[in-house]
């Protein structure tokens, strides 16, 4: 597997050792990109810093929290406008965004006296908010305000209230990934413990790794409350801060993205005993086989098999529709973390488009060994790229759509390749068997935009044609397509509702009786 | 016959490698117990010697890949149904091995010896 030295940064020849192609015949122990090192100076990256792993990624999806930064307003820009981790307390979390708003002279005479008030004032705003998380900043970290005693003095000073302090500056790790790290581990040692959970079911999970971006997490919630498991806890999209004190209580970690929260599971492994399930929430067949693991655990895969069975017969004619039209289809898989493991041989398989490129931004070697070992041969996988080097990679594979942050994707857009939102997604949830469909809608609404076939043409060269009309989707999509297939009455272009989530919330699920319960009731009679 | 049999056992790393996730948890020492359990409890349900879910917690999870490991196996690779005891116990052992050294002894990966999570 050699590696693949970009044109654009033989000045920067340390660059070489961040990207291989995957070779005919050849495997991870043959070559593997270095990763989650400090970026060489001269190469501009994608990355964010530590601070913002830790709060905008991790923590500020908790929903029933007052989330302040302890820093420049600047700090908190990721709120509603540039995140869509909501939530069903009316995106509490999303709409609020607090910082303590230090300035130069907090800097020379210290920033705890602001931090209190900050505190003090949040409360007061938001009196039926009793839960608040504070991060730790740059500017904090470097004058060394002792964020943790202001936080004790607060909680003396109001009974009642709990706050959490993540110490996590942006420099601390060469990435957003050395904040994931340093506030899973903050969290379980601070917090996990601290709170003894009502256990409703025989089945108890936390699911971690999961931070409902556009309500993934609440699809995956109705399968589980169909099923009858209780979520303890969701780490932490959607995530209540209570029930991620008590995730001790839990009998199987369910784990989506390891690459932000496995350290979590792994010391709740250690400590308590907890096992860690790897899942994949995307695409019919990792999800169902998902499900059924889970079902298996428990000893329900019936209750599995009826949610696979019923959702495969609505929504696979809907997949297969989108699948004939993106058949061969080149696309670049660049993402943050996660997702180009999860995605890199489902969408291979049941969408049919070829994945010619993964990246990573603040993966490690980890995610690039899983990612690498999904993708076909001849593969190019590239760790914390830079722009030059991702253009350059655009112009050699050209790509018909890459799969990337908003940053990176209107770079693509000017050189005229399409993009999808892989963090926030276009038109989520692209969990669940629904979503799956929705994220292969949103690549053919990429792909075969009419409005990119003309942004295609270069006015100062190309000949503009004024034969022949505009062409609407299905006019390009299905020019090559046999007719047996676009006449197929078997398949069909997606049906579901725009809000795709308004149907789950306030739904009402199937009881089933606790073998606890019979337990208890058996006790106590023979007590009587 | 030995060519046959390294073919078989690469078509189910394959399916390791493209399908499963616990193969690659971020340490060495997780990696060890991981491929050893569940190829090992993939070797006892392939033989039909395991008829009982564990009631352990962390081997019933290694048990629950194990079986869904088996079952992908026999839908997409009939000869392994065809299989004897022998052969089916040399197979694991060479997959077991495979799969240790390409996500453990050979993997390039300087985060595995890391000594903490």
């Amino acid at each position: 597997m050699p590696y693949h030295e970009f044109e654009v940064s033989r000045c920067i020849p340390e660059r070489k050792k961040h990207a291989v192609v995957k070779g005919p015949g050849e495997t991870l122990a043959d070559a593997l990109p270095a990763g989650y090192l400090n970026t060489i100076p001269g190469s501009i990256s994608e990355r964010g810093c530590a601070y913002c792993g830790a709060k905008h990624v991790i923590g500020t999806p908790m929903k029933d929290v007052i989330h302040i930064s302890h820093g420049p307003t600047g700090c908190t820009y990721d709120t509603w406008q540039t995140k869509r981790y909501i939530s069903d307390n009316d995106n509490f979390q999303l709409k609020y965004t607090f910082a303590t708003d230090m300035k130069e002279k907090h800097i020379v005479f210290g920033a705890e006296k602001i931090l209190k008030q900050n505190m003090l004032e949040a409360f007061k705003a938001f009196p039926d908010i009793k839960r608040m998380t504070v991060y730790q900043t740059c500017a904090s970290a470097l004058i060394g305000d002792d964020i943790e005693a202001v936080a004790q003095e607060v909680m003396e000073e109001l009974p009642g209230v709990d706050v959490f302090v993540c110490n996590s500056p942006g420099f601390r790790g060469p990435s957003q990934s050395g904040g994931h790290h340093t506030i899973c581990i903050a969290w379980f040692e601070n917090k996990v413990g601290t709170v003894e959970p009502e256990i409703t079911s025989d089945y108890v999970i936390n699911y971690v790794g999961e931070y409902n971006i556009q309500g993934d997490q609440e699809v995956m919630q109705d399968y589980f409350n169909t099923m009858g498991i209780q979520i303890l806890s969701t780490f932490t999209g959607n995530g209540s801060y209570d029930g991620l004190r008590a995730m001790h209580k839990a009998h199987l970690n369910v784990l989506e993205c390891a690459r932000s929260s496995e350290y979590l599971c792994n010391e709740l492994r250690v400590k308590y005993g907890i096992p860690r399930l790897d899942i994949d929430g995307f695409g019919f067949e990792p999800l169902g086989n998902s499900l059924r693991k889970i079902g298996l655990f428990f000893g329900i895969e019936d209750r599995a098999e009826k949610i696979i069975d019923e959702e495969t017969a609505r929504w696979k004619p809907e997949l297969d529709w989108y699948k004939h039209r993106l058949q061969g289809k080149k696309v670049c898989l660049w993402p943050g973390g996660s997702k180009l493991w999860h995605w890199a041989n489902v969408i291979h398989e049941e969408m049919g488009v070829d994945v010619v490129s993964v990246y990573t931004k603040f993966g490690h070697q980890g995610d690039m060994e899983k990612g690498i070992a999904r993708v076909e041969e001849g593969a190019l996988a590239i760790d914390d790229p830079n722009e030059l080097e991702g253009l350059e990679a655009m112009y050699n594979l050209k790509p018909d759509i890459i799969f990337t942050g908003k940053r990176p994707g209107e770079v693509a857009k000017k050189i005229r390749v399409p993009y999808l939102n892989a963090h926030a997604y276009h038109n989520g949830p692209y969990k669940g068997f629904e979503g799956w469909v929705r994220f292969a809608r949103d690549i053919y609404n990429g792909i075969y935009s009419p409005i990119h076939e003309l942004a295609k043409i270069d006015i100062s060269r190309d000949a503009i044609s004024t034969e022949g009309g505009f062409k609407t989707q299905r006019m390009i999509s299905d020019v090559n397509l046999p007719d047996e297939v676009k006449n197929d009455p078997s398949m069909r272009q997606y049906t579901g509702a725009y809000d795709s989530l308004a149907r789950l919330r306030g739904k009402t699920y199937p009881v089933f009786e606790r073998t606890g319960d019979k337990q208890v009731a058996v006790e106590m009679a023979t007590a009587e | 016959m030995e060519q046959v049999m390294n073919q078989r056992m690469e078509q189910l790393l394959d399916h390791i490698m493209k399908k499963c996730l616990w193969q690659f948890h971020s340490r060495a020492w997780d990696r060890e117990r991981q491929n050893r359990e569940i190829i090992g409890w993939a070797g006892r349900v392939l033989l039909g010697e395991c008829d009982a879910t564990p009631p352990d917690p962390l081997d019933r999870c290694h048990w629950v890949d194990g079986v869904a490991l088996v079952r992908a196996w026999r839908e997409r690779f009939p000869w392994i149904n065809t299989l004897a005891v022998d052969e089916i116990r040399a197979l694991m052992e060479s997959l077991h091995a495979r799969l240790d050294f390409l996500t453990r002894t050979g993997s390039l990966n300087a985060e595995l010896t890391d000594p903490h999570y």
